[in-house]
Parts: structure tokens; sequence; C-alpha cells
């Protein structure tokens, strides 16, 4: 592993440090990550950093950001990253959510919109529209790790990670996140029942994306996110998984540029 | 020293073809491979078995394991209310319901004291952490399941105990406002709790809570390590010194009439370490929280580093493998290695007592000794015939052994 690109730096919220990756200048745009905390050398990145400035927190638990005790659910997360939005000194910023950090920012979104400018939201897990019988979201707990690696990456072969060939703060690293997104995540599995009830509430423009060939969650679950969302488009990124700004970093960042700039 | 048979009833029936095509043996195996009929056979005879240790005197331990060819116990409360009523004279150990799995501790306070009354007074309480398989098949959380566990015990305890009308238990993982079980149980203030665990940092508490210890399978210097810390643990909080009664230790045991008898027939114990052990790497290596973040990089590569990783599990777990390690250790672990490293006590009864009271002497005593019996393809002749020999030839034996201060 080479060395980041860029250290990552610090930033206090509501008594708690956290690991920061802040990127650019001009618009800014707070983004929420999934599974696995920010890579500083994403291409993604790099592209959008062109046109905004960006400010990525791993979350509590996740990456270098401590997890004080008794800090365990997405309440929590909300609330912390709710006081983040209020301190920032911009008056409006942009909330882009991945995964996991697309139900946060679609919670923030629900619960504060007088501080937003703009919502997207990327292969967004957070609610619930199957019947009791049928997932929506990939148990990637309880199943196999090669199975959800085949149904995460489009191009399995050049984006799976090599556990032989990652250094050893990577996957620690890895091993926080995981644990972490578990504690979070476990029950209700990745949904909060609540939270489709509120989505109207989004009043803000919002733009939803999904990899094409995502299998941890379907793309027609991303339609049904969208259609919940006043105003809300929908578009997918071809030839890419559960992470098109991974798989697909110039389609995604011209679809994200596309819609703050219109 | 007191000897407690068990069986974890395993179901030795699925053809192996289905089980080398399996990726788990255990939590996602479909249950149509489980005939209930050849189930019903299984039940019968090992709680006959069961009963035959009633007659001989020899204590009987009920264990607990859910979804799986290692043991059709899904439901520990069910077979110890059997045991509670058709046994009459031994006691009889739960190791235990699955505690950190379950929703609400308080019904399984109700459960114990129904059974320590059932019983007039001959149960024992064990509680085991759980793990790998278990948290899937019981759609259990497994980061805080340590956490689950302990605040479990305390509510189960204090369940048992309290005399005095309904309290309110509002703790961090379980809430129930109003506690008050009926019957209360037999033994007070209640009946003797124990705890199976290998990490060290358990077996502290374990030790500061005067808990009977119990490891399983773990070898001379895993079992010698994790007594070493209950003991610390208690001289480090002023504790007053606990005798060898403290401690057990489950190991496989056979005794036939020749050596080679009781080799033999032992050796099939071992299906149950090589055969039934088998589980995925979801339930095992990636299940979160099951080892320390550090010692992701020894846990997650399939070989070493080749520019040397630098980060040492003896570090992360001073020592001691997790419990996944062991069993992937176990797997593959043939008679003669079981025999050398404790895990397998088989041979004529003068042997397996000599083998018993060697590994005593190296792991600084026990007062317990738990039989893992009729595993795999012992029959349930081969395995009432070992029941006999052990109660007859080998028990009285081990009753000479009196509890000493452990030092």
């Amino acid at each position: 592993m080479t060395a980041p690109a860029t250290i990552a730096d610090r930033i206090d919220i509501a008594g708690l440090e956290l690991e920061v990756l802040r990127r650019g200048a001009g618009r800014p745009i707070l983004l929420l990550h999934g599974f696995q905390n920010p890579d500083p050398g994403a291409r993604f990145l790099e592209l959008l950093a062109r046109r905004a400035r960006i400010i990525a927190p791993s979350h509590p638990g996740f990456g270098r950001s401590p997890r004080p005790d008794g800090f365990e659910t997405v309440y929590d997360l909300v609330r912390l990253y709710l006081a983040l939005l209020e301190s920032l000194p911009d008056e409006k910023v942009t909330l882009m959510g991945f995964s996991f950090g697309g139900w946060l920012a679609a919670e923030i979104a629900v619960a504060c919109a007088h501080r937003l400018d703009r919502l997207i939201l990327v292969d967004a897990l957070g609610v619930k529209f199957g019947d009791r019988e049928s997932a929506d979201i990939l148990d990637v707990f309880n199943t196999h790790p090669k199975e959800v690696q085949r149904r995460f990456w489009h191009d399995v072969p050049r984006f799976a990670p090599d556990y032989d060939a990652l250094s050893d703060e990577a996957l620690v690293s890895l091993a926080r996140n995981w644990e972490a997104l578990c504690l979070y995540g476990w029950h209700p599995y990745m949904y909060n029942p609540q939270l489709k009830r509120w989505l109207g509430r989004i009043a803000v423009p919002s733009l939803v994306l999904w990899g094409a060939s995502d299998g941890i969650v379907s793309p027609d679950y991303g339609r049904a996110y969208a259609a919940l969302i006043p105003g809300a488009r929908f578009a997918l990124i071809d030839a890419a998984g559960h992470a098109p700004e991974i798989e697909q970093p110039e389609m995604f960042v011209d679809h994200v540029l596309g819609f703050l700039e219109t | 020293m007191d000897a407690w048979w068990q069986c974890e009833i395993p179901y030795p029936y699925v053809p192996q073809p289905v089980l080398d095509a399996a990726d788990s043996v255990r939590a996602s195996l479909p249950n149509r491979h489980c005939d209930p009929r050849l189930a019903a056979d299984l039940f019968e005879e090992v709680i006959d078995e069961f009963l035959l240790c009633d007659d001989l005197g020899l204590n009987v331990l009920a264990i607990e394991h859910h979804a799986g060819i290692n043991s059709l116990i899904g439901s520990n409360p069910m077979l110890v209310g059997i045991l509670a009523r058709q046994t009459r004279k031994v006691r009889i150990l739960s190791l235990g319901t699955l505690i950190s799995l379950r929703k609400d501790p308080v019904r399984v306070a109700e459960e114990y004291a129904t059974a320590d009354v059932i019983s007039r007074g001959r149960l024992e309480i064990g509680f085991v952490k759980s793990g790998g398989t278990e948290m899937a098949s019981a759609n259990a959380n497994p980061i805080h399941n340590v956490e689950r566990y302990w605040e479990a015990i305390d509510l189960i305890t204090k369940a048992l105990s309290h005399h005095d009308g309904p309290f309110s238990w509002q703790g961090k993982h379980f809430t129930h406002r109003h506690v008050n079980i009926w019957p209360r149980p037999w033994q007070q203030p209640h009946p003797r709790m124990w705890s199976a665990t290998g990490d060290p940092e358990t077996a502290a508490e374990v030790g500061r809570r005067g808990m009977v210890h119990v490891l399983v399978l773990r070898g001379p210097d895993g079992t010698r390590r994790a007594y070493a810390a209950h003991r610390k643990a208690r001289a480090e909080a002023g504790l007053p010194k606990v005798t060898t009664d403290n401690f057990a230790y489950a190991a496989l045991v056979y005794v036939g009439d020749t050596e080679e008898e009781g080799r033999r027939v032992g050796s099939k114990l071992l299906w149950f370490l090589n055969t039934s052990l088998k589980s995925a790497p979801q339930y095992s290596k990636f299940l979160p929280g099951a080892a320390p973040p550090r010692a992701a990089p020894q846990i997650y590569r399939t070989r070493p580093k080749a520019d040397g990783g630098t980060l040492s599990l003896a570090n992360a777990e001073k020592g001691v493998p997790s419990a996944s390690q062991n069993a992937q250790r176990l797997i593959s672990i043939t008679p003669e290695e079981a025999m050398a490293q404790g895990i397998l006590f088989a041979g004529n009864p003068d042997s397996v007592y000599r083998q018993i009271m060697e590994f005593y002497d190296k792991v600084g005593g026990f007062g317990h000794l738990s039989l893992v019996g009729r595993s795999g393809p012992m029959t349930h002749v081969e395995s009432e015939k070992g029941i006999r020999l052990f109660a007859k030839e080998v028990l009285p034996r081990l009753r000479e052994v009196k509890p000493v201060i452990a030092e």
C-alpha cells in the first residue's frame, strides 16, 4: 500500500474527535460513507474535489474515529451529524450518503431540511419495502464472504479486496469497520421501520444514484426509495455494483455535477 | 473430584458428500437432512444413557447448541426439565441455556427455578458465552455478546434470589419492569453457578464472582492459563483463595475393558471435532467482534504476509487463541494428538485414571471432570459400556481426590 495522498484530519463534534477527510474548494458537500470509511486515494474524491469542498468524516468506530462507550445506534449517528451540520459555517450544505451512510443521510434530510441545499443518495439503505418474508438488503453478516463480494461488485476480480495484499493497518481498519457496521446495523437489519413514513418530508432537490449491478440492494429498491422523496431523480450507473463511486468514478461524478449544477 | 457425563446428541446421519459440499454443518445446513424419526431414536437412547448415569451415581450435564449436526439440543431447558424429573439421585448441570442469545433472562430464571424445584434441589446452573454460528441461528448481535452475558447472569441471579415482591431492571441490554418469579428455587440463595470460558478477561471475572470455572477441550496450556487468571483476579481483588472445587475440565472420555478397546471406541468421539465443527467463514473468522480488530492481520490473511506483518496475535490475545482458532485446530486433530493434548482420555480404566491425573497435575488441579461422551458413530451399546466402566472403575478413584487450595 502506498501512503495516503492526504493525511486524514480531525474534526471535533459533540465531544467526539472524528477522523475527517477534507478535499477541494467551493460548495460544501458532507459525505457520509458506507461499509468502509473513505479511501483517501479514491478517484471520485479527486474528481469531485475539483468542483466542491468535501468533508468526509469516518463514523465513530470506523477507520480511526473513536467510538465512545454507549454510542451504538443509528440514533446516535444521526444526532452526531445533525450537530456537525449545525457547526459548519456554511448556511447550506449538500449531503451525500453512500449505502449505510445513505440511510443516515435520509434520516438527516427528514430531520433538518433547513441546513441542506441538495441530497444525494447512492445505493442507500435504511427503508423496508418487501413483505415480511422478503429481505430487501443482503445479510452481509450471515452470507458467505465470497457471495457478499460477488454481489457487492460488478467487477469482482478488479475491485474485491485481496486480504493477503493489504497492509496490517488496512486490515485492522476493515475489521473495525465490520464490527461497527454490525453494531449499528444488526437489528432491525439495516433499516428503520419508521423512516419510510417520513421520506415525504424531504424538501430539497434530491438525486438517487444506483449501481445497475448492485446485488446488496437492488435498483428496484432504489427506484422505490426515490419515488418516496418528492421530486427526486433516479439514475442508474452501468457496470457498477453497490459502490458506483469506486467502480465508475467518472460517470458517478458526471451525474453528481450534472445534478448540482442544474 | 466429581464427574459429570454429557452427550451433545450430535446427528451423525447426514451423508458425507452432503457435509463435504456444505460450507457449514451448522446454522445453514437445511433441516431436511435431519430425519425426525432418527432424531427421536437418538433422544431416546441418550436420555436412557443419562438415566444409566443416575443409576450409577454419575452426575449429568446438559448443553445447548443450535441448528447443526453437532447437537440436537437447541432447547436446553427442555432436556433439563426431563432430567429433573426422570433422574432421582444425581446432580444435574445445565451448561447451559445460551443466555446471551435469549431476549428475556427472567424467563430463563423461571425455567431454572422450575427445574431446581422439580429435581428437589439437584440443579446446577452453568453459563456459556456462545458464539459463531449461534449468533446467526438466534438472530443475536455478535457485538456486545459478553456484555449481554454478564448482564443476563446478574439479572438471573437477582430473579432467583429476590423474594420480596416485584423488582425493576433497566439495564443496558435487558429491561424488565416487574420481576417476581414463581416458584422460587429450591436451593438458597440459588443453585451453584458455573461459567465456561477460556479467554483471560472472562476467566478473571469468573474468578472474582467465585463461579465454578470450566474449560472445554482447551488442552493443558490454555486451561492452566485460564485457571491462573481466575486465581490471580481473586488475589488482586483481595478475595479468599479457592479450592480445586472451583475448577472443571471437559474432555472426550471413553473407558474400555482393554487399552485397545478404550482407544478404538474412544477415537469415535473425535467425529465431534473432525466433522461437526465445520463452520463457514462468516460464522468464524469474519464474525464481527469475535476477535479484536488488531488481530485481523493474522485472521483475515490466507497466508503470512511476505514482507512481515508486524501486529502480533500474541500481543492481541495474550497468547490465547480465539475460540474460532481453537476450533480450526481441533478440526484436523488425530486421536494420538488428542490424547497427547488432554482432549481425549481413552483406554482401560487404569490408563484413563492415569491420563486424567496427569492432566490434573499439568493444570494445577480441578475438582470436576466433564465427560463428553457418545458422538459420531459410537453406538448406544458402546456408550453404555463406557459409562458403566467409568462409573465403576474410574469414578471411585477420582472421588478420593479431595479438594485442596488451588495455588
